[in-house]
């Protein structure tokens, strides 16, 4: 076969290539042929690798206020350390907790919230905390078009230079969308994913849509407790089909409405808009609704932006555990989140994505944890431990595909499936988690050192099995990748402290736009670079 | 083309009025007589740089763009967030009216539950302006019900106003909507209203009303609102003082885009 080989190639060389190798020379083999053997070439050189703008530091400026990361008390408000390089405003959690009309206007200054954001109220069991809980969420384009824009506006990287375009539910705000005068960049509330929601079991709650975007939207309330119909008639489930008042059906562009209800049970649940729920839910109106345990003195923090680190656990939760994460986990379709940044008339993306885009054919590209991909989950979906804790994860798949999440060095218990408890007697200890669309599960991560629960300290990964859950638009490693990381792991910076390969290049745009070689940093790059066609 | 003889007229008014009285005063305000420039191309930046921030600035993400004083990104952001009133309102737990009162206002804003008024101000001359020349007033109707124009959501019941140079403008701004709307000008003086700006916000159905005084150049300033998307689906106009330095693009019935929609016949997309 060798052989046979040989000789074709042969044959084809000197029929092919006879005028090209004019200067070559030739090689007589054992059967007395004569080949003709090409001159020498030399291969293009490797392109120079230009890395580009590393933009660690946008995502985690020196000048960022220590202090956020500190525990502290503001406004009463118990707030716990997070050392995350990027941790939440301290300010947001304190005023979550206490609602929008019980801080302090320098409270509230040090936030971008609206006055009637959260509004609570009203202990209506005497336990010491507010019963009467008004939660006002508006719609928010990110990455969209601006017809006088090149670039998709408001601006929004899930990983450095990656901008899909998304819709999101955030809190009411006020102000600009953008973060200052200076940048295209939105303000940190206009941000993937749609944000944790957390509530008391028993509360009163009053869900108010105030829909500012461009199209119709409802919520959902996806396994939260509440009722089909209101009071007054009018309906509560979000689903445009089996709404019983055209009020609310669809709430249209300009138009608010209020959901009523009071949930009995507990649990991580989701909440989610019902309008053509096969690309608005994929656009990112989707986030998790979770309802708390009663218990006295109970103030809980209504929204986690960006989901993460949970700064003011509930009081049942500190009973358990020592630390809280969510964790949502989203995968995007790049032909969909394209739709609003190629057309601006409402009716041009109406179109496009409701009778041309081919939801059967969805094929992802982005995958994101928190709203960010790797490196982006770095500053600020760590989840980090010390040994010897018990940490709650909150772990929902708020995408379509399925997730296998594992997590290295640990092997978690699974307590919760879809916000119910399971029989604490048979629940299942396991290293992968697996989510189909929509489903939770509530894990607890014991960093005991004992070979099963644990194997030590160190900074351990934790990402999905599917591989192309850990790609960027097929570059890796990107996508849902993050860290569990002890705290003797981490830099006063709230890095990981690693030796491994240098993690710079995965800072640039370059390195996600593909033009910067996946081992360019190495000594010996060139050997693995780019060729240089142009040469 | 109509449109653009209008406005091409406007600018060579402009220009001659600029010429015969503006010009003395040219020299003091050439910052300002640039901003428009800022706010045409700027905000905004259509350059091609996506980001476009400071080192250090942390503009998108969670990093402390917020309030934090340390964060450089504080002070481009808000005027808003400038000096405080100190003082706690409403620490009960009553519902409803919500606590925090009308009188919390600050230095260059007045806010409470219903919406805001930022850097009102009918007192302070530009430094080009001897004397108020006029007083003038405009309602202004916010809302889904003013987006008359085809390929509109979100709408003004005007988006060209025009003021002598020197008046002091009074806005009450109506919103008809059920959800936050603004009317954000940009291009002041920066010397009398932090970052340029004069903004009204009003958090549901209701009204702001507020004041400035212009300076005198012939300058076109943006007025939009900054809820994202709102500009971008027709909450766009422009405030033109002695005649206007030119149109803004996308202002609906006035300018065209830069980067207009295709309206070409679409195909399914494929994989």
């Amino acid at each position: 076969m060798i052989k046979r080989n040989v000789l074709a190639t042969a044959v084809v060389v000197s029929m092919g290539l006879l005028t090209a190798c004019e200067n070559g020379s030739s090689l007589k083999t054992d059967s007395g042929k004569t080949i003709s053997i090409p001159a020498y070439k030399e291969p293009p050189p490797t392109q120079k690798a230009e890395m580009g703008k590393v933009r660690m530091a946008e995502v985690c400026p020196e000048t960022i206020d220590a202090s956020w990361r500190e525990k502290q008390v503001i406004e009463g408000v118990e707030i716990s350390a997070s050392k995350l390089c990027s941790p939440d405003n301290p300010f947001d959690i304190a005023t979550f907790v206490k609602g929008t009309n019980n801080v302090s206007m320098a409270t509230l200054m040090e936030t971008q919230l609206s006055p009637d954001t959260v509004t609570k109220g009203d202990d209506l069991d005497g336990d010491g905390d507010p019963d009467v809980i008004r939660i006002r969420l508006e719609v928010a384009e990110i990455n969209g078009r601006d017809p006088d824009l090149d670039t998709p506006f408001p601006a929004y990287d899930i990983a450095p230079g990656v901008q899909p375009g998304f819709w999101v539910f955030a809190p009411k705000t006020r102000g600009m969308v953008v973060a200052n005068n200076e940048t295209t960049y939105a303000n940190p509330y206009i941000r993937m994913p749609s944000p944790a929601i957390r509530v008391e079991q028993g509360d009163k709650i009053e869900l108010v849509l105030e829909n500012t975007h461009y199209f119709p939207h409802t919520i959902h309330l996806h396994g939260v407790d509440h009722p089909y119909m209101q009071e007054d008639g009018s309906g509560n489930d979000g689903v445009p089909q089996t709404f019983p008042s055209p009020e609310g059906a669809m709430v249209q562009p300009g138009e608010s409405f209020t959901y009523r209800f009071q949930p009995r049970q507990t649990g991580t649940m989701v909440y989610h808009c019902h309008v053509q729920t096969g690309t608005h839910i994929l656009m990112g109106l989707i986030g998790m609704f979770i309802i708390e345990e009663n218990r006295p003195n109970n103030w809980v923090q209504t929204f986690n932006v960006g989901d993460g680190h949970v700064r003011h656990s509930s009081v049942a939760i500190k009973e358990v555990y020592d630390r809280e994460y969510d964790l949502q986990y989203i995968g995007s379709d790049k032909e969909l989140h394209n739709i609003i940044q190629q057309y601006n008339d409402p009716r041009l993306i109406a179109e496009a994505m409701n009778q041309h885009y081919k939801l059967a054919d969805r094929k992802p590209e982005y995958f994101t944890l928190n709203g960010k991909s790797f490196p982006y989950t770095i500053p600020e979906s760590l989840v980090i431990v010390a040994p010897n804790e018990k940490v709650k994860l909150r772990m929902f798949n708020g995408g379509e595909d399925m997730l296998a999440m594992h997590t290295h060095g640990h092997k978690a218990t699974i307590t919760h499936y879809d916000g119910i408890e399971h029989n604490p007697s048979a629940q299942i200890t396991r290293d992968i988690y697996s989510l189909m669309g929509a489903q939770r599960v509530d894990l607890e991560l014991n960093t005991t050192n004992d070979g099963l629960h644990n194997y030590g300290e160190g900074v351990w990964l934790f990402h999905d099995h599917n591989e192309f859950g850990i790609t960027t638009d097929s570059a890796m490693p990107g996508g849902n990748v993050s860290v569990i990381v002890y705290e003797s792991f981490l830099t006063e910076n709230g890095l990981p402290r690693v030796n491994g390969t240098d993690l710079t290049k995965f800072f640039t745009n370059e390195y996600y736009d593909r033009t910067y070689p996946v081992w360019g940093t190495l000594e010996n790059a060139d050997k693995f670079g780019i060729v240089d066609r142009n040469q | 083309m109509k449109r653009l003889n209008k406005s091409s007229s406007i600018l060579v008014g402009s220009a001659v009025a600029t010429a015969s009285v503006g010009l003395p005063m040219a020299a003091q305000c050439s910052e300002e007589l640039f901003s428009t420039n800022d706010l045409a191309s700027g905000y905004m930046l259509a350059e091609a740089e996506t980001v476009k921030m400071p080192e250090g600035k942390c503009g998108e993400g969670k990093c402390g763009s917020m309030g934090k004083t340390k964060a450089p990104v504080a002070e481009g952001g808000k005027g808003e967030a400038a000096k405080m009133a100190e003082g706690k309102c409403g620490a009960g737990m009553k519902m409803g009216e919500g606590s925090c009162g009308a009188d919390m206002g600050m230095a260059g804003m007045d806010m409470d539950e219903k919406g805001m008024v930022m850097n009102a101000n009918s007192d302070t001359l530009p430094r080009d302006c001897k004397k108020i020349s006029e007083d003038v007033s405009f309602t202004v109707k916010a809302g889904t019900a003013h987006a008359t124009h085809n390929g509109t959501i979100f709408g003004f019941d005007s988006n060209e106003w025009n003021v002598k140079p020197c008046s002091r403008v009074t806005v009450r701004f109506i919103n008809e909507d059920s959800v936050r709307h603004q009317w954000m000008m940009h291009g002041l003086p920066k010397y009398i209203y932090p970052e340029g700006m004069f903004h009204l916000e009003v958090n549901g159905p209701g009204e702001r009303t507020g004041t400035f005084i212009v300076a005198s150049d012939a300058k076109t300033m943006l007025v939009h609102c900054d809820i994202s998307q709102h500009m971008q689906k027709g909450m766009k106009g422009q405030f033109k003082v002695n005649g206007g330095s030119g149109d803004l693009p996308s202002i609906p019935g006035i300018s065209g885009s830069i980067y207009p929609d295709s309206y070409k016949r679409m195909k399914p997309s494929k994989k």
